[in-house]
């Protein structure tokens, strides 16, 4: 059906698109909320500036409505006083008088015929010496021929229709404010339109009334009123939201040199210190700051005199040692060698000494080793070696114990030559102390050696399937003298410093020395090395994690598939 | 420190009395600044009333009908939609409301042809009765025309909606109120025929249109010919082609009138005091500046004051003549003082003196053998330039142009006589003087309106047209005429609108202002018995007879009451 497959092609690409701006939409949200969460003064700014033009508007409003209502009300009042007082006249002049005859006419002029005219000039100032009103006057009378009058150009269809039809029903004076447009204007005018019904008792007859007044002035007046409100608004809230700025320029800024001390204090410049300037909150802060920063600087300068000193002791006391311990293994290699000719309780005792005296040498080795390194007196004796040969060493060395726990290499070798500049005695003793290891915790299963290399490194990773290390152990194994069970006894004389002297190898040579196990499955430990030395380490030719314990994972869908070597690279790298 | 805060709190209290003082106020008190005195209402408008026409009523009887009939026509040309609603479609059809308006009494009647009451489909014969009190051509001319007029009838059909009018008289037909309502008198003021250096005046009645301004009314009037009355006698400053765009208030309060046509031809000084008091002596842009542009350009501009020369009118000192003959100048003081020359000294057997432009000092007065002229120098001397019968010529005139006009009943012919031509007395054409008694020939001071008294009992106005190719008195309409038994004693042009009629009827006497233009009359009070009328604007002399003699009496600014001046036979004012 390719409508339906075209249709959900469209539908994808619509999704896509849709998903796109979405994306591009919380990458942006995501970007203003960092920001925002960044900066305390754009927080501050931002809500002066909401609060401050929520309580314009609100005033702004309050107050427009107050001056509408004020201007329009007088305009109101005065509008229907006027129109009132003009309906008297008017009803006053269309009552007939009964001493017309001798009541002489006004002096405003000779009397018309009609008193509808006489009272219109009047009222509309038409007459002689008339001065222009301000409004318009329409009086319809519809029954009577000749009897509706209009001032300047009102027409009758300018009465808006629902105050005529209101007038007419209830017969109350009745005002409307509505856009009127005039015969021969273009514009509609603002207008407000009283109407009013007027009697004339002797004929019965009714005129409805209607005054026109232009509200053009009320609304010019308002409109600059309303424009003056906005304005000074405006103004305000640009000037409340200018001095939110400098106001917390003035906090933010000291805040923010603080911070920017403390991270420069936090990567280990203890001399940074804060600018004090006058007595106020953050002069009296910046003064904390740097009473904070000289003590952490003090005790921070004595602990690492006391490490200092503790390191010199260690170092003091493995040489110190040697010479007495020389001595006593003289006189121990006489007693062994001789012990043939003594009882056997005496014979096992020169024995068991010896044995122990070569552990105590060796640890004492390995105490000063440590001690060089941290008296940073450690060095490098770099050449280009393969590394295969390194490992082949390590493996002839180690035969003869694995042969004593009946363990047996598999050997995983490429076929090029792994070249990369290292410290030869260095490297084969990291090897020599994980085949060691390995041999020690394998529990006589097999150990697999695998050799891997890549463009900027090479790695070297030792697998057994002993009992494995538990979560967390991973990088304890590392430390000094750690026992992963302590009530298990020493079977090949490792001192407990192999690991860590191992790590620290592999530190000087800017490469990793990483470690995985899981409880059953054995471990793994993968010494990565970069080919020229010194070089930055980006990632390591060989996995972490076994590659068959990875695969299991895949399988039971407990992760994604996607765990590269870069994953647990990265996860070491810290440790590195 | 205390000093500083010591200052602080000096300046918050200075700020403090400065916001309680004066700013803080609702309303400071303040003054004095200089104010724009312009603006007060506005200058291009005058506030009128209307008719509103409401369309007919099924219940109204066919003289309602027809009164609102009547009504819609008053209002037809600002509602031309509500007049066809009374009509059958036959008569919208056939009516045409073009032609002359007639205008009749406020209390018309409508009478009814036959009694019975009509059916549905019958028609219903009925007429308007009224006094014809004028009519208002097309030329918008106002012409009184009293007495009955012609009746009017109409033909009514009663039709599902009530009566409708079937015949009815083409034209429209107004009451005096309606008139009064929505037609303003307005004075326009052209140009003198051949000198074309002063305004005469033409009264037009204009109607009001309730979407332009009545000042864009009266320049779109300018623009056109002037009345019947002065057809040919003036001319405009307008070429012709010349169209009002628009007629507004600009800045500074200036009135800014845009035309556009070819004004470039025209000089605009004679335009812009033909607009500058064809407006003003209106009552419209009084006190301000008027501005033409023409075509968006500056043309002209007018100040606040007129160049008198426009409304000059030859000389404004009154004279008079004593009992041998001699002319005297009326002082303020009220005593004479004799002319120089042959003019002041005693002239037994001289009448009818007329004094010619002030200026030019030339008087004329009828002797027993003709009409004779002299200067107002001490070498004048009296020279006859025109020969005749004293009871065959009428006494002489001067036109402001300098040359001597009369008329020689002997002959029926107007002469006219130029001082300086050093011709002889030459003929004027008067075609419509032929065959008439004329006993009185009076050229106005703006040199253009003729009054002429024919027999003793009619006045009538004509004008002076032709030009400088041949003058040709014309134009001739009847201003006022005595019932018989009655007789006209004497005319004199007041200004160039008014005449003023000495009547003697059986009553008495009385003393007629009658407006040119469209025939307005007022009647001024008089005591004593007068003889001979000068006048010059809004200042009348005459003679009278009283128990003291011959006066001179004197018509206060009231218009009320009369003030002796002093003994003498007749007064004069220069020209007319």
């Amino acid at each position: 059906m390719p409508p339906t497959k075209n249709a959900r092609a469209r539908r994808r690409t619509l999704r896509q698109i849709l998903g796109g701006v979405r994306r591009r939409v919380r990458r942006a949200a995501g970007g203003a909320r960092s920001v925002w969460r960044r900066s305390l003064q754009l927080q501050v700014v931002t809500s002066t500036l909401v609060i401050s033009v929520t309580v314009v508007v609100v005033l702004g409003a309050f107050l427009f409505d107050q001056i509408n209502r004020s201007v329009l009300e007088s305009s109101r009042q005065s509008s229907v006083s006027e129109a009132f007082a003009d309906r008297l006249q008017i009803e006053d002049a269309l009552t007939p008088k009964s001493d017309d005859q001798s009541k002489p006419s006004d002096a405003g002029g000779a009397p018309s015929g009609n008193p509808l005219d006489d009272v219109m000039d009047t009222v509309t100032g038409s007459g002689e010496d008339g001065s222009k009103k301000r409004y318009d006057v329409l009086i319809l009378n519809p029954a009577v021929p000749g009897q509706s009058r209009a001032s300047g150009n009102v027409v009758p269809e300018n009465i808006p229709l629902t105050l005529r039809l209101n007038l007419q029903r209830n017969g109350k004076t009745v005002a409307y404010i509505d856009r009127v447009r005039f015969p021969g204007q273009s514009l509609p005018r603002l207008t407000f339109v009283v109407g009013g019904l007027v009697h004339e008792p002797v004929t019965g007859q009714t005129y409805q009334i209607y005054h026109l007044f232009p509200l053009d002035e009320e609304e010019q007046l308002l409109s600059n009123v309303r424009l003056a409100i906005v304005v000074v608004g405006l103004g305000l809230v640009l000037l409340l939201a200018a001095i939110a700025y400098l106001v917390t320029r003035q906090v933010v800024t000291p805040v923010r040199l603080a911070r920017q001390a403390a991270e420069r204090l936090a990567a280990g410049k203890l001399d940074e210190r804060l600018k004090v300037r006058g007595e106020d909150d953050l002069a009296r802060l910046a003064n904390s700051f740097n009473e904070m920063a000289a003590n952490l600087a003090l005790k921070i300068h004595q602990l690492e005199e006391l490490s200092q000193v503790q390191r010199q002791f260690v170092s003091d006391v493995s040489h110190e040692l040697r010479t007495p311990l020389t001595t006593v293994r003289m006189a121990a290699d006489l007693l062994y060698d001789a012990r043939e000719d003594f009882d056997p309780m005496a014979a096992r005792s020169a024995e068991l000494m010896q044995a122990q005296l070569e552990r105590f040498e060796s640890m004492l080795a390995d105490l000063l080793e440590i001690s060089r390194y941290d008296a940073g007196a450690a060095t490098l004796d770099l050449d280009p070696v393969d590394v295969r040969d390194v490992v082949l060493r390590a493996i002839a060395d180690s035969e003869a114990l694995a042969e004593r726990h009946a363990t047996r290499f598999e050997l995983r070798l490429p076929n090029e030559p792994c070249m990369a500049e290292i410290d030869n005695r260095r490297v084969e003793r990291i090897l020599r102390n994980l085949l060691f290891n390995a041999i020690e915790h394998g529990e006589g299963r097999d150990i697999v050696v695998t050799v891997g290399a890549d463009r900027d490194a090479v790695a070297v990773a030792v697998r057994d399937h002993g009992i494995g290390l538990k979560t967390g152990e991973e990088t304890m194994v590392f430390d000094r003298f750690w026992r992963a069970d302590p009530s298990r006894a020493r079977t090949i004389g490792g001192t407990g410093l192999g690991l860590a002297i191992s790590r620290e190898d592999a530190t000087l040579h800017g490469g990793w020395l990483q470690a995985w196990g899981q409880p059953g499955e054995g471990s793994q430990f993968r010494l990565t090395l970069p080919r020229v030395a010194g070089a930055d380490l980006k990632g390591s030719p060989l996995p972490l994690v076994p590659p068959e314990i990875e695969m299991r994972r895949t399988w039971r869908g407990h992760m994604t598939p996607v765990l590269l070597p870069a994953t647990g690279d990265g996860a070491g790298h810290d440790e590195g | 420190m205390t000093r500083a805060r010591r200052l602080g709190v000096r300046l918050a209290v200075a700020a403090a009395v400065a916001c309680a003082g004066s700013g803080c106020a609702v309303i400071p008190v303040g003054g004095p600044s200089i104010v724009n005195d312009a603006g007060g209402g506005d200058p291009l408008s005058k506030p009128f009333q209307r008719m509103i026409a409401t369309p007919p009523q099924p219940t109204w009887d066919a003289e309602q009908v027809v009164r609102g009939l009547q009504a819609a026509m008053a209002a037809y040309d600002d509602d031309p939609a509500t007049l066809p609603l009374y009509l059958t479609p036959e008569a919208r059809a056939a009516w045409k409301p073009t032609g002359t308006v007639t205008v009749i009494d406020d209390a018309f009647q409508v009478t009814y042809a036959d009694d019975r009451e009509a059916d549905a489909g019958e028609e219903r014969k009925v007429s308007i009765k009224a006094r014809q009190i004028a009519t208002i051509g097309d030329d918008d001319a106002y012409v009184p025309s009293p007495g009955p007029a012609p009746e009017k009838d109409f033909t009514l059909v009663k039709t599902d909606k009530g009566y409708r009018v079937d015949k009815l008289p083409d034209g429209l037909l107004l009451t005096s109120s309606d008139v009064a309502r929505a037609y303003r008198g307005t004075n326009l003021y052209y140009l003198n025929g051949v000198s074309q250096d002063r305004l005469v005046v033409d009264r037009v009645w204009l109607r009001v249109r309730p979407t332009e301004s009545f000042a864009r009314t009266i320049v779109e009037r300018l623009l056109k010919e002037p009345s019947a009355g002065l057809r040919g006698a003036v001319t405009t400053g307008f070429p012709p082609g010349t169209k009002v765009d628009s007629v507004r208030v600009g800045e500074e309060d200036r009135v800014v009138i845009s035309l556009s046509g070819p004004l470039y031809l025209t000089k605009p000084d004679a335009l812009m005091a033909q607009l500058k008091l064809s407006l003003n002596k209106n009552g419209m842009a009084i006190g301000r500046t008027i501005e033409v542009q023409v075509n968006g350009e500056p043309f002209a501009s007018a100040d606040r004051d007129l160049d008198q020369g426009w409304t000059d009118n030859g000389g404004n000192t009154p004279f008079y003549t004593d009992r041998e003959g001699a002319l005297h100048v009326l002082t303020d003081d009220g005593s004479g003082v004799t002319v120089p020359g042959a003019a002041g000294q005693p002239n037994p057997g001289f009448r009818y003196f007329a004094l010619a432009k002030q200026t030019s000092g030339l008087v004329a007065a009828m002797t027993s053998t003709g009409i004779s002229i002299t200067t107002l120098t001490q070498e004048g001397r009296w020279q006859q330039v025109i020969q005749g019968d004293p009871d065959k010529l009428t006494p002489p005139t001067w036109h402001r142009d300098g040359s001597l006009w009369t008329y020689d009943r002997k002959n029926g012919v107007v002469l006219r006589y130029d001082p300086q031509s050093g011709r002889g007395p030459e003929r004027v054409a008067a075609p419509k003087l032929q065959g008439l008694d004329v006993t009185q020939l009076r050229i106005a001071r703006d040199g253009v309106r003729v009054a002429v008294m024919t027999g003793r009992n009619t006045v009538q106005v004509g004008a002076l047209t032709g030009g400088a190719a041949g003058y040709m008195l014309a134009n001739f309409h009847l201003l006022t005429t005595v019932e018989v038994g009655g007789e006209i004693l004497d005319i004199a042009w007041g200004d160039g609108e008014h005449v003023l009629v000495l009547v003697k009827s059986k009553a008495g006497q009385s003393l007629r202002e009658i407006n040119v233009g469209d025939g307005e009359t007022v009647q001024l009070p008089l005591k004593d018995k007068l003889t001979y009328l000068a006048a010059l604007g809004e200042r009348i002399l005459a003679a009278a007879d009283t128990d003291k003699g011959t006066q001179i009496l004197e018509l206060n600014q009231d218009h009320q009451s009369w003030t002796a001046r002093l003994e003498a036979t007749r007064p004069l004012f220069p020209l007319s």
